[in-house]
């Protein structure tokens, strides 16, 4: 069991930062928390599949003078490249609101907002 | 003359680049913004038209963007399911018009220019997600119209607009993810994103975990998108405080998004043709039930116009979901068209709530006793609206019901055909509440009698979609045969 | 022998076009009484212009379109339909003018004459439909259209009573519907053109289960107990709105609806072999019995009124339960001989509570020395429902015995004696009170209710002699309903 685990080390540690950014989401209340769980989220994922493209032993995937195969999977690169940016708008997006939400309420903690209503 | 598959790239890129440019072009012209955004939408839209008309005669049609081959390149791919640009372009369009008045007189001066980008951000998103044949693009469609919507609900400035839009954030930006991890999970068994290529390519994988595990992460994660109960709760804040041309969107179109994407994984998978789905099949079918009956049970305890017809949204959705998880030809074309006319229906009634709240000031039901008499045709146009929702025959909610009971005949179920009659019923109390405040109960606030009729512009749309409701229930077989070879399609071998 | 027309669907339009106008203009009493009397008057004629070519056997159909693929938004005028028609709009012209007169004094008329036309278009629609589609269809807009004119008082009693009506109708809708899909999923077809589209071959379980929906749904309206509750409590509506309701529109669609399902969904050969009829022919006995003993002890003229409907609107129910030509038509023609008669005494209700105020039974005491046009009209009507011979009810009762004797069940007989004996039980007393039991000292002053009240009520009474007197008469509703027995039994 443990050495499945450690064979797939890169699957399973980002399967592992996913939970526990999951577990930030839920369970903590502060906002900056649990926005900040699912930047561990994001994170993890990115990272899972980063791990899909990699060849072992692999150069990256640009036609050049050096260039031997086998290379890198590009495609996941390209996806998570994408990735990255959404990811960075929807936290500029959130940390926006938080700032507001401060600015009207005067608190990023989830249990006074929900007494403020 | 262009050719034919080059419209399918025009639908997007002209709202994308209208959205982009929309606070240049306005910068010193306010007056000009919802011009601009309008005329952006009737481009669109009738580049769309031809595209539902084309497919309509020639069958579903592909385009890859920049020429390169699939699996390689990025496909735009335009089937029936996608006709579905046809009412997001429809209802966006009256929403635009919606808002020329009331956006100027609701929100600040200086957020508007930024409110239309937002607005036609989202119904970029939407447009791509319905369109593109490549599960990566589909993700990312995806994530332009969430983040747009996020922002919508928050544009208010409304005093707790952004908790909900926060709240929506966060439950939206973690199933997101797992749209994305779910990706990659199928790209890691298959190599490939192109929707169709991995259809044909997953009958042939080995290890059937991850494919599980990608088909439970897509369906939870739409499922969140969707509003389906118990994954529902941020929706009735979100859509009740956000601006009413926006709730319209969001109700009408944006939920539909994750009822779209399930299609779309039932379109891979069943294309996949040796998957077992009765398990998501049940799980679909049991939670729509339940949508529809909480959904309805929740609306009853309102007393928020906007917020009863929030709820009634998640019963819907559970209408949509039972027809897509009983799978069988009736249901699904119910389900389908459902997605269609549910958006004209709660169009109608989220348009003229705003207006309603927009005159008199009030929302609540018993603020607003006696309104009828003030604002005829706006109650008229939600009255039409309330009948279409419960589904009186001849109007556009009916045929759901009809064609969703009759699938679940057809599969064997009879017991949610059943379920869904009587549900329907549960959704009335709470409407009828509505109409009889609206129309026969002695004014809380006599004042209220004096208000008038909103502006054209905000009449206008309701109108259109009231009108809509009543002619689509008529007319239903005109998106029903137009869907059904699809579905036929679409169940193939299992075809029931 | 089918011919393509327009007037089928003319009818139903007739009255919906009324609604807008009414809705638009009706501001103004005279185009509001206007659009309501002419489209009243036209909608007879059309509907009165088809009804030699349907004894002669024609067909008169329409399609409007297709509602969903393979289902049409049809219509189709045959025998029974064309019966229903008939009297729904003989009586909206005649309930018309007894409105103008009655409601002059009440608020929000414009939504009142609107919704009053919208509910004979339903009606109507009812009548016509040429499939279970549409005539669910139409079905539940009754419902709908009908609501604002039960809660048009806007009293906390009033809304009771609508959400009352409400839950009774929609449930029972919900049920045609449900009966409806397992129809068109059995039998994949929902015609009403043919005596019974289903067989024995779909299965004797599901045929009862759909028999069952059917009915349950169907019996709401029909006011079969227990599923009556709504009826009496619905009296809270103005009394034009009473009388149509439980004369005409509501509660025959109900039965009506009975008939069609019972005829042409199911066929009569097809229920003899299932034999599932027996226990509905006695839920109608027993409810002509039960309602009846209840009647006996109403005070409030208007309930006893109701239960007497509850108790009427199973003689329909019975007839077709019997599956015998006599009893069929028995029930068919008793469509038109309990509406008459019923809507005689409903327009005598309001005539005295809009003249006298009375409407409780007890102050009617001499009632007939100063109104003896009106109460003469409802002696008529209340020996009608006697079953006394030369009134109409008593055509009703003679075949309706007839087919039960047909049957072989001889014990329906004897209900129906009983409740001619109720009858009278409960309603001979009004006439005695009106007429003897007049305080001292009343003298014989004439003084009537509006002529616009009075016109229709002895109009309806008259007709109720004239149904009793010329039943064999060709062109009077017997022959119509003859037409129809005969399809439905192939003789």
């Amino acid at each position: 069991m443990l050495t499945a685990l450690w064979n797939n080390l890169d699957y399973a540690a980002p399967m592992m930062l996913f939970l526990i950014g999951l577990y930030a989401v839920i369970a903590k209340d502060n906002l900056i928390k649990k926005f900040m769980g699912l930047n561990i989220m994001e994170t993890a994922v990115f990272a899972f599949i980063m791990a899909l493209g990699v060849v072992d032993g692999g150069s990256a995937p640009i036609i050049d003078h050096g260039a031997h195969a086998p290379f890198t999977n590009p495609i996941p690169q390209a996806l998570i490249l994408t990735g990255i940016v959404v990811a960075l708008s929807t936290t500029a997006l959130a940390l926006s609101l938080i700032i507001r939400i401060y600015e009207q309420c005067g608190t990023i903690e989830g249990n006074e907002l929900r007494e403020l209503g | 003359m262009v050719s034919w598959p080059h419209w399918l790239v025009t639908i997007i890129i002209v709202p994308l680049v209208g959205a982009v440019l929309t606070p240049v072009v306005g910068r010193g012209r306010p007056k000009v913004i919802p011009i601009w955004a309008l005329g952006i939408m009737t481009a669109t839209s009738l580049a769309a038209l031809m595209l539902i008309i084309r497919v309509a005669q020639e069958g579903p049609f592909s385009y890859l963007v920049g020429g390169w081959a699939r699996p390689y390149g990025i496909e735009l791919h335009f089937d029936e399911f996608s006709a579905s640009v046809g009412i997001i372009c429809l209802v966006g369009w009256l929403a635009l018009l919606f808002s020329y008045h009331y956006v100027a007189e609701t929100i600040p001066a200086r957020r508007v220019p930024y409110f239309y980008t937002l607005v036609l951000l989202n119904l970029t998103g939407m447009i791509g997600f319905v369109v593109t044949g490549d599960l990566f693009n589909l993700f990312v469609f995806l994530e332009i119209l969430s983040l747009s919507a996020y922002a919508l609900v928050a544009v208010s400035g409304e005093h707790i607009a952004e908790m909900a839009a926060f709240k929506y954030l966060v439950m939206g930006a973690v199933s997101s993810i797992v749209v994305l991890l779910s990706i990659g999970l199928l790209y890691s068994v298959t190599g490939s994103l192109n929707m169709a290529d991995i259809a044909s390519r997953l009958a042939g994988v080995e290890q059937r975990l991850p494919v599980m595990l990608a088909l439970a992460g897509l369906a939870m994660s739409f499922m969140v998108k969707a509003a389906l109960f118990p994954l529902h709760i941020w929706l009735p804040d979100a859509h009740s405080i956000a601006p009413s041309p926006v709730s319209a969107i969001l109700s009408g179109l944006v939920v539909k998004v994750g009822v779209f994407g399930l299609l779309r994984v039932y379109q891979i998978f069943y294309g996949a043709g040796t998957y077992d789905l009765t398990g998501l099949n049940t799980a679909l079918v049991w939670l729509g039930a339940i949508s529809i009956v909480m959904g309805a049970f929740f609306a009853i305890f309102q007393e928020d116009i906007k917020m009863m017809l929030a709820y009634s949204t998640i019963s819907n959705i559970g209408y949509i979901v039972m027809g897509l998880g009983l799978a069988s030809q009736y249901s699904l074309i119910g389900a389908t068209v459902h997605i269609f006319n549910h958006a004209l229906i709660k169009g109608t009634l989220f348009l003229a709530a705003g207006a309603i709240i927009h005159k008199t000031g009030y929302r609540t039901l018993t603020d607003l006793r006696g309104v009828g008499k003030a604002m005829p045709v706006t109650c008229m146009a939600v009255s039409i609206g309330a009948i279409s929702i419960v589904g009186i025959p001849p109007t556009a909610g009916f045929l759901c019901k009809w064609y969703i009971a009759l699938g679940a005949f057809q599969a064997g179920k009879p017991a949610f055909g059943i379920a869904l009659i009587f549900g329907a019923l549960f959704i009335f109390i709470y409407y009828i509440r509505m109409v009889n405040s609206f129309y026969f109960q002695k004014p809380t606030h006599p004042e209220i009698l004096e208000v008038g009729e909103a502006p054209l512009s905000m009449l206008i749309p309701i109108l259109v979609l009231a009108t809509l409701c009543l002619v689509m229930g008529i007319l239903g077989r005109i998106p029903i045969s137009f869907i059904e070879p699809a579905v036929i399609r679409m169940l193939g071998p299992f075809g029931g | 022998m089918e011919v393509v027309d327009i007037r089928p669907i003319l009818a139903p339009m007739l009255s919906l076009v009324c609604a807008g106008l009414i809705f638009l203009t009706g501001r103004q009493a005279f185009w509001r009484r206007m659009w309501s009397l002419l489209a009243a008057a036209l909608k007879l004629g059309v509907v009165m212009s088809m009804l030699p070519g349907t004894l002669n056997g024609t067909i008169y159909v329409f399609k409007l379109t297709d509602f969903t693929p393979g289902i049409g938004l049809g219509f189709r005028v045959d025998a029974l339909g064309m019966f229903f028609a008939i009297v729904s709009s003989t009586l909206w012209l005649l309930t018309t003018i007894y409105a103008i007169g009655y409601m002059e004094p009440e608020e929000s008329k414009v939504r009142f004459f609107g919704f009053f036309a919208l509910c004979v278009s339903t009606t109507v629609g009812i009548a016509f439909a040429e499939n279970l589609l549409t005539l669910f269809l139409f079905y539940e807009s009754l419902t709908i259209v009908t609501y604002p004119l039960v809660i048009h008082e806007e009293t906390p009693a009033a809304f009771k009573a609508g959400k009352k009506y409400l839950v009774y109708t929609l449930i029972g809708g919900a049920f045609i519907l449900l009966g409806t899909v397992l129809t068109y999923h059995t039998a994949g077809t929902l015609t009403l053109s043919k005596p019974g589209i289903l067989t024995l071959a779909n299965g004797t379980q599901t045929l009862t289960l759909l028999f069952v929906t059917l009915i349950a749904g169907f019996g709401v309206k029909a006011a079969i107990m227990p599923l009556h509750g709504w009826l009496p409590t619905a009296m809270a509506a103005p009394t034009p709105v009473s009388a149509l309701l439980h004369a005409v529109a509501v509660v025959k669609a109900g039965a009506f609806g009975i008939l069609r399902v019972i005829y042409n969904v199911f066929g009569v050969e097809l229920l003899r072999q299932l034999n599932l009829t027996v226990w509905l022919a006695w839920l109608a006995a027993f409810t002509i019995l039960t309602a009846s003993f209840i009647a006996l002890f109403q005070d409030n003229f208007k309930r006893r009124l109701a239960y007497s409907t509850v108790s009427q609107l199973s003689y329909i129910i019975l007839g077709a339960a019997l599956l015998t030509p006599m009893a069929a038509m028995a029930a068919i023609v008793h469509i038109a001989n309990q509406a008459f008669a019923k809507i005689t005494m409903f327009f005598v209700a309001g005539a005295i509570q809009r003249k006298t105020g009375k409407t409780s039974i007890r102050e009617f005491a001499g009632i007939g020395y100063q109104m003896p046009y009106t109460m003469g009209a409802f002696t008529v009507a209340a020996l009608s429902f006697v079953g006394v011979p030369l009134f109409a009810g008593f055509i009703t009762k003679w075949y309706l015995s007839l087919g039960a004797l047909e049957a072989g069940a001889w014990w329906f007989v004897v209900v129906m004696i009983a409740s001619a004996l109720l009858n009278a039980a409960y309603f001979l007393p009004i006439v005695y009170l009106a007429y003897f039991k007049a305080p001292p000292g009343t003298r014989f002053h004439v003084d009537e209710a509006p002529l616009t009240l009075l016109i229709p009520t002895v109009i309806c009474a008259l007709y109720v002699i004239v149904l009793g007197t010329t039943a064999e008469v060709p062109w009077m509703p017997l022959s119509l309903a003859r037409t129809a027995v005969q399809f439905f039994f192939g003789t």
